[in-house]
């Protein structure tokens, strides 16, 4: 039913005058047909008069003033449930695979809903083995847990996060739901055809609302994505794996809507509804007595600063964060974690093990004194430091070297095939090498290898090759 | 029926008075048209000459002298003008024309600032529509409010004035599109710079226009072979892949997408170079090089200078990007440079402060990160499907004082498939093409690359990332051991091969004998000085002696394992012989 009239149009944010019946509340989907496609907005505001503003989720160039707008009466649905697995989805559950439309009594859900309470959760304290060693020694993942993925243009979140789906989704029993929020379309398509070759898509759905979508639909994609999880979790009583790529968008979605809302803008341009934004969409992301939602999320880091407040904010939320650092892929180690800055809730002795522990942290203070010295090394050089340093920073930069590992994902790059490194092993060889068993090999045997094993079996034939 | 609110008047305006009769007929015709009784005024406008003026509300009838005129002019312009025979064309055309009675929505500019128009009236007009002042600027809908609209001006603004009419034009901003703008160089509204005359288009494409679907594409495969060893080496470009070129001005960022362009010439790729806010005699030198070297054929210059209005800066690459589009969607390549991205930036930040937008990070408007998602997302390689066509974007961003972590260098970083990253202490210490190798990236070149190239390339970049590693670490150690001393000279050997002068690119089968004689060691213990020469002198020999295995290797990217035992051989072969001369001269 035709009920109002666009009077306003601003970029993606609209203003429909309501000529009839009551005012669509808050979230409400709204609908306008122009040249035959249907466009739909969702009502962020009543700015008075009878007027609602809206957001756009579809591009607002051809919209006119006077034009006449449909009120269905209910927020935006996206569908549910078993019929959802293999298939991919925009951001209003429409299938985008080509693949026809889904069944009719497929379950719908509004994707606005409460997070679980107080005394449903069910907080996490089981290692999710990852088989990448820095990952695994020193943040390890909690099963159930909320994961992030910090990093600036261009150090290899995307790659990582797609790793993990490699070792874990795959791995896994349970159901995946992958999220795109404005991503590339093009990692979009290679994801696609990488589920279908692979064979996991029955047990996954994906989701995307990519870059070159208006602000609206990626400020409510993961939303989409994330009620499909729900329901697994909810209904079904499954532990399902939700991936975000990337979680940053979401909010510079919001930022770039909010002036257009007539909001002032807070810090550095940000929204002021910020914090409130962001905790809205993370306590939904939660594991209760019913199931789990392992997430891993990535944060995009801007200008690579990460006091900005968007990542700033993203922080607080999470049980386990790697931070990915250019410094550290500039000298050619992948996945380019910076062990100092990365953490994770569970690494405590009670929970990991004792073993575990000393380890991680004897590696953390080799690291941290290795940088330290490093000024020193700058301006006055090797010879200056006392012996005990220099088997410090021998040892830290062996560290280094062997925290890269090749992965499945690069292997199309670098020709290296990937490892899977069992928490067993990766302990083991960090223990040995920070016990000093392996001083005596070089350092370039230690890059970009599996295990302690392997720094023997490349040592040796460095050797045998350099003879 | 017209969907017109509120209470209606009409004021009539004519050089006569109209009589009883006419004044009836108005009348009617204003009953029958907006359904209700329209009240009537009459003012005398001697400027009128003939025919008469109607104004209702915001809808105007023109059927002046001057209106009629220029109904007919539009509608002469509509004529397909395919065919020589012009005048009868003409002929039929004055005889079947017709003055129509539709109305003509007319706004009157309010205020004028600079770059913006805002217009009372245009009750109608769409978002992204193209509106015509009376002095010919154009200028496009940016915001349209209860009573007004603002409008971003494409020409002088000096020629708006307060007070001026304005008309709609029924299309939202575009570009026409043809095969004839190869060797062109036009406007970012399509017109002809050259002075080499109208162009043919063969039709008119919006510059916004959705991106291919997920579905819609295919992964990168296809190699966008550049001539430049450093880059089809380590950070190769494939067809439909978007590329950063980035680094602080002057450090050769126009050299390696101009090389690139050339390094197309016989490949059967369309070539689209934008520029937005440069010199236009920078631009003038460069279609002049182009021209020179005979790449303008499959070449068209889009160009908005740093003189034209924001507007037009800010809308060139989309037109140039709608352009590519025609050709990618024949199933043609596409080869887009968009020179470049930060004056872009520079200039919606304007538009965005003048229509009132709150700035966000450096004054930029919060949706600066959208302006070039949706920009660079439109290049693709696309589904057999939908013909398998591609466009490779190579966007140019520069940058202050070498830092890549500023706002707009991390965002578009963040959008394209790698940055080639050129620095300006590389450039000055003789490093040219200056490519910092460890912050320089392709994200999806891999599988576009060639299995000859990557057999030859092997691990050349993590190579130079541990050696420069190890030149920072042992720069104020004295004594080296002999493996330390080996691993820098050979990093430094790679180096000096990858220096490179412009318009000098090389051909893949150059470049495969070069790595794979360099990765293993031939070159060692060549004297730096002496590389260049060494390898021209190898390349000669090498090319003298298997002409067929080069031949081979450029059409089929093909290069077995016997194939290369042939070339190390070769490459061993002749160090030996080069070595007694050696002796002699030094």
């Amino acid at each position: 039913m035709e009920r109002g009239i666009i009077v306003q149009i601003s970029g993606p944010v609209v203003d429909v005058e309501i000529q009839e019946g009551p005012l669509p509340r808050l979230r409400e989907e709204l609908t306008v047909e122009r040249d035959g496609v249907l466009r739909v907005m969702e009502v962020a505001q009543h700015v008075g008069r009878g007027t609602v503003r809206c957001i756009m989720l579809s591009p607002s160039e051809g919209l006119a003033r006077g034009l006449a707008v449909d009120v269905p009466g209910h927020t935006i649905q996206v569908p549910v449930g078993r019929a959802t697995l293999g298939r991919m989805f925009n951001v209003l559950g429409q299938p985008i695979d080509g693949d026809g439309a889904l069944p009719d009594d497929t379950p719908v859900r509004s994707i606005y809903r409460t997070p679980p309470s107080f005394e449903e959760q069910s907080p996490a304290v089981e290692i999710l083995e990852t088989g990448i060693k820095v990952i695994d020694l020193l943040e390890p993942y909690p099963r159930g847990g909320k994961i992030g993925l910090f990093g600036g243009a261009g150090v290899g979140k995307t790659v990582l996060i797609q790793e993990l789906i490699h070792n874990v989704a795959m791995e896994h029993g349970g159901y995946s739901i992958f999220t795109g929020v404005g991503e590339r379309s093009r990692e979009g398509n290679d994801l696609w055809r990488e589920m279908r070759e692979s064979g996991v898509s029955d047990k996954t759905a994906l989701v995307f609302g990519q870059m070159n979508e208006s602000p609206g639909v990626r400020m409510r994609v993961a939303l989409s994505g994330l009620t499909m999880a729900e329901y697994f979790r909810d209904v079904e009583h499954k532990d399902v794996l939700l991936f975000i790529d990337n979680i940053f968008r979401f909010v510079q979605a919001g930022s770039e809507v909010s002036t257009l809302l007539g909001r002032m803008p807070s810090a550095v341009g940000y929204q002021p509804t910020l914090a409130n934004e962001m905790g809205a969409l993370q306590e939904r992301i939660a594991s209760t007595k019913d199931g789990s939602v392992t997430s891993v999320q990535a944060v995009y880091v801007p200008a690579d600063d990460l006091t900005d407040p968007a990542t700033a904010t993203t922080f607080a939320h999470l049980d386990a964060t790697t931070v990915l650092s250019r410094k550290i892929s500039e000298q050619g180690i992948y996945p380019a974690v910076d062990p100092l800055a990365s953490s994770s809730r569970i690494l405590e002795a009670d929970t990991v093990g004792e073993l575990h522990y000393r380890v991680a942290r004897q590696v953390q203070e080799i690291l941290e004194k290795y940088r330290e010295l490093q000024d020193i090394i700058a301006i006055l050089g090797m010879d200056e430091l006392s012996d005990e340093d220099r088997h410090t920073v021998a040892r830290a930069r062996r560290l280094q070297r062997f925290l890269a590992q090749p992965t499945h994902v690069a292997e199309k790059f670098t020709g290296i095939p990937g490892v899977y490194v069992p928490l067993k092993d990766t302990l083991e060889s960090f223990a040995a090498i920070v016990d000093g068993q392996l001083d005596q090999y070089p350092e370039a045997a230690f890059y970009n290898v599996g295990t302690w094993r392997d720094v023997v079996e490349k040592a040796r034939k460095m050797e045998a090759g350099e003879a | 029926m017209r969907n017109t609110r509120g209470r209606l008047t009409a004021e009539l305006r004519s050089a006569r008075e109209p009589s009883e009769v006419q004044l009836q007929r108005f009348g009617e015709f204003l009953a029958r048209t907006y359904q209700r009784k329209v009240p009537l005024h009459w003012e005398q406008d001697a400027s009128l000459r003939s025919g008469f003026w109607l104004q209702v509300g915001s809808d105007v009838y023109d059927w002046t002298l001057d209106g009629r005129m220029r109904q007919f002019t539009d509608y002469l312009r509509q004529l397909q003008t395919g065919t020589n025979d012009l005048l009868p064309l003409m002929r039929q055309a004055a005889k079947d024309w017709s003055l129509a009675v539709v109305p003509e929505e007319i706004g009157e500019v309010r205020t004028v600032d600079g770059e913006i128009a805002v217009v009372d009236g245009l009750e109608h007009a769409r978002y992204g529509e193209i509106l015509l002042f009376d002095s010919g600027v154009k200028g496009m809908v940016q915001d349209l409010r209860r009573k007004e609209l603002s409008c971003v001006l494409f020409g002088d603004s000096e020629e708006v004035s307060a007070g001026g009419m304005v008309r709609r034009t029924h299309k939202t901003a575009g570009m026409p599109v043809g095969d004839a703008f190869l060797g062109r160089v036009v406007d970012a509204l399509g017109v002809p710079i050259d002075g080499k005359g109208r162009i043919h288009s063969q039709s008119y494409r919006p510059i916004e226009a959705p991106a291919p679907s997920i579905l819609d594409r295919q992964p990168v495969n296809t190699p966008m072979e550049t001539g430049i060893l450093t880059i089809d080496s380590m950070f190769p470009i494939g067809r439909g892949q978007r590329e950063l070129i980035i680094g602080d001005r002057q450090t050769g960022k126009t050299a390696i997408a101009l090389d690139t362009i050339l390094n197309q010439k016989g490949k059967n790729v369309v070539c689209i170079y934008v520029a937005i806010g440069q010199k236009t005699s920078s631009v003038a030198q460069l279609v002049e090089n182009l021209n020179r070297r005979g790449a303008m054929e499959y070449t068209t210059v889009v160009s908005a200078c740093a003189g034209s209005s924001a507007a037009l800066q800010y809308i060139a690459p989309y037109a140039g990007c709608a352009l590519g589009e025609y050709f990618m969607n024949q199933g043609q390549d596409v080869l887009i440079v968009y020179d470049d991205l930060s004056k872009h930036a520079i200039a919606y930040r304007a538009l965005s402060l003048l229509l009132e937008r709150s700035p966000g990070r450096e004054a930029y408007p919060g949706d600066v990160f959208y302006l070039h998602s949706r920009l660079l997302e439109r290049a693709a390689h696309l589904s057999d499907e939908r013909g398998g066509g591609s466009m490779t974007a190579l966007p140019i961003v520069e940058t202050q004082a070498g830092d890549v972590s500023a706002y707009i260098p991390t965002n578009i970083i963040s959008i394209t498939d790698g940055q080639i990253f050129l620095e300006s202490e590389l450039f000055f210490s003789g490093q040219r093409p200056a490519v910092n190798v460890g912050l320089s990236v392709s994200r999806v070149g891999g599988d576009a690359q060639t299995r000859a190239m990557k057999s030859a390339a092997g691990a050349i970049r993590l190579d130079l990332a541990q050696y420069r590693e190890m030149e920072v670490f042992t720069q104020f150690s004295s004594d080296l051991d002999a493996a330390t001393k080996r691993q820098l000279a050979y990093g430094q050997g790679l180096m000096r091969l990858l220096r490179q002068n412009q318009y000098a690119p090389f051909s893949q089968h150059q470049q495969v004998i070069t790595l794979t004689a360099a990765l293993h060691h031939i070159m060692q213990d060549v004297p730096l000085d002496r590389l260049d020469e060494f390898r021209k002198e190898l390349l000669a020999f090498v090319e003298k002696q298997v002409p067929d295995l080069c031949r081979r290797i450029d059409l089929t990217g093909l290069l077995t394992s016997e194939d290369r035992e042939e070339l190390l051989a070769l490459s061993r072969q002749f160090l030996e012989s080069s070595r007694p001369a050696e002796k002699h001269g030094g």
